[in-house]
């Protein structure tokens, strides 16, 4: 009955829509990438979705060169760490950016991006940029 | 609670083996009963660590294999999973399990077996210790992790990536004094410098290896101890966890987990980190050593880097750090470290650690982290 407002299910079909979706908490107004059963700040379980705008910048990079078996078709391919505007932090896998332009602080913008039929989470360069 | 302390200790020697885990951890246990000359009946609990078994070996239920292999069939076993962690917690509650009084003798140890598959295949099965939702599917890989670690400490703080090969160079050189070694062979800044990039900023020589292995310890109770040659007493032992995301953590350029597994078994102790003679501690990487001797407190948060490069962490320096040559040169396979590096720190605080002695070490610590960095455990020794 107490189910998260937002599975993991919920979460990446709405990145599969063009998305990003985060919890605030009614209580304190934590916010928290989903899912998530008790609010980690007040531990009560008031969650409300929030839609982010995606907007946000690099915290940190790495530009992956020897990748899983998965993925090995796609190296080298730059994964982030952006915190959104709103405050929440996430890793993502940049798009659309060459790999000598990354840089910490960088302005990225959210993308729905799809690795192997998964939805993931994807940034590309700012429309400011 | 009781005191409890090591009594024996065996490690095999890492690198490529044509064994089993189980095989490998037998080896190191019989070494660990030998070296504390106790019988194997004395065995009560067999606390084990061991990751992917069940991926490399297509092998679970790994505690009870490990046991029969070893010739204790019907001792109660456990099998830990804390990532690369997995046999420092499996000490931690064995360690808890004689304070407690349930024990007089328990056997701790660990063995991984990673060589018989591809790279490929071992770095997807590393992957697996990162979040299956979030991470994996974005091909994040353990070098991803620490290098997005890494970038982090160098925005931060201007450490630099001469820096890091220092750690490299500095365990490579320990190694060579380590007869069980998996690189037993010096290296330069510049091999490391001109090695090619994994994950940016981390290069092939920023790296441990992959690597087959086993380790054990012996455990005792105060009683049983007392009629050993050279008891090595557990002053403190703690775990910590984090948050499992990376975008969860507030500061990639440090690790809570180490911070407060580290606060609490100082306080356990009645030590801080002026008092510790000898580390062995998490080298995974080459920015997981700098970060955790700041996150143990030896330097300040950012002085990590510099510390290497100027040898303060180097046999002869003023806080040796890996001795054995650590995860890089030593290797890592990864259920049996903990307890390895556990061994280490015990051989030291005996004097018996040969050409790569820190002289008149009485105190050691040891450091061993899990995974993306959601998983710590802390524990530091004594003699009488």
């Amino acid at each position: 009955m107490t189910e998260s407002p937002i599975t993991a299910r919920a979460f990446f079909e709405r990145v599969r829509a063009g998305q990003l979706t985060a919890l605030k908490c009614g209580s304190c107004g934590e916010l928290a990438i989903p899912p998530r059963q008790l609010c980690p700040a007040c531990h009560t379980q008031a969650w409300q979705p929030l839609d982010l705008r995606g907007e946000g910048t690099i915290a940190s990079f790495t530009i992956i060169r020897v990748a899983p078996r998965a993925h090995a078709g796609d190296a080298p391919y730059a994964l982030a760490v952006v915190k959104l505007r709103e405050g929440v932090s996430i890793l993502g896998r940049l798009v659309d950016i060459p790999l000598d332009k990354v840089g910490v602080g960088l302005p990225v913008r959210f993308r729905p991006l799809v690795i192997g039929n998964q939805a993931t989470v994807g940034f590309g360069p700012s429309s400011a940029a | 609670m009781r005191r409890v302390a090591v009594i024996g200790v065996g490690v095999t020697k890492f690198g490529l083996h044509d064994r089993t885990s189980a095989e490998l951890f037998a080896e190191a246990a019989q070494d660990a009963l030998t070296d504390a000359a106790i019988p194997a009946t004395a065995i009560q609990a067999l606390y084990y660590g061991n990751v992917v078994g069940g991926e490399t070996e297509h092998q679970l239920h790994t505690g009870p294999q490990a046991a029969s292999v070893l010739g204790i069939p019907s001792v109660p076993t456990t099998r830990f999973e804390t990532a690369c962690a997995s046999s420092h917690a499996a000490f931690r509650h064995a360690v808890m399990e004689i304070a407690a009084g349930v024990s007089e003798v328990v056997l701790v140890g660990g063995a991984e077996r990673v060589l018989n598959v591809s790279t490929a295949e071992s770095t997807e099965y590393f992957a697996y210790a990162s979040d299956a939702v979030w991470e994996q599917p974005l091909g994040l890989t353990f070098p991803g992790v620490f290098a997005l670690i890494a970038r982090a400490h160098m925005e931060k703080y201007g450490t630099t990536e001469a820096q890091m090969a220092a750690v490299a160079v500095k365990n490579h050189r320990h190694g060579a004094l380590n007869p069980k070694a998996q690189f037993q062979k010096q290296i330069t800044i510049d091999q490391v410098l001109r090695s090619a990039y994994v994950a940016d900023p981390l290069k092939l020589f920023d790296c441990c290896p992959f690597s087959d292995g086993g380790a054990a310890l012996v455990l005792a109770s105060e009683e049983v101890a007392r009629r050993h040659r050279k008891p090595v007493w557990v002053l403190g032992s703690a775990a910590a966890s984090d948050w499992m995301l990376l975008g969860d953590k507030r500061d990639l350029s440090r690790v809570p987990a180490t911070e407060r597994a580290a606060a609490a078994a100082y306080r356990q102790s009645g030590l801080g980190p002026r008092d510790v003679d000898v580390v062995e501690l998490h080298d995974c990487f080459t920015i997981a050593e700098i970060v955790a001797t700041e996150g143990l407190g030896l330097f300040e948060p950012g002085a990590g880097g510099r510390a290497a490069e100027a040898g303060r962490t180097s046999l002869g320096g003023e806080i040796p750090v890996n001795p054995s040559g650590g995860l890089k040169a030593k290797g890592h396979p990864i259920g049996a470290t903990g307890a390895a590096q556990i061994a280490e720190i015990v051989t030291q605080i005996r004097g018996e650690a040969g050409p790569r002695q820190v002289d008149g070490a009485k105190t050691g610590l040891t450091h061993t982290l899990g995974g993306n960095t959601a998983t710590v455990l802390v524990s530091l020794f004594g003699r009488d």
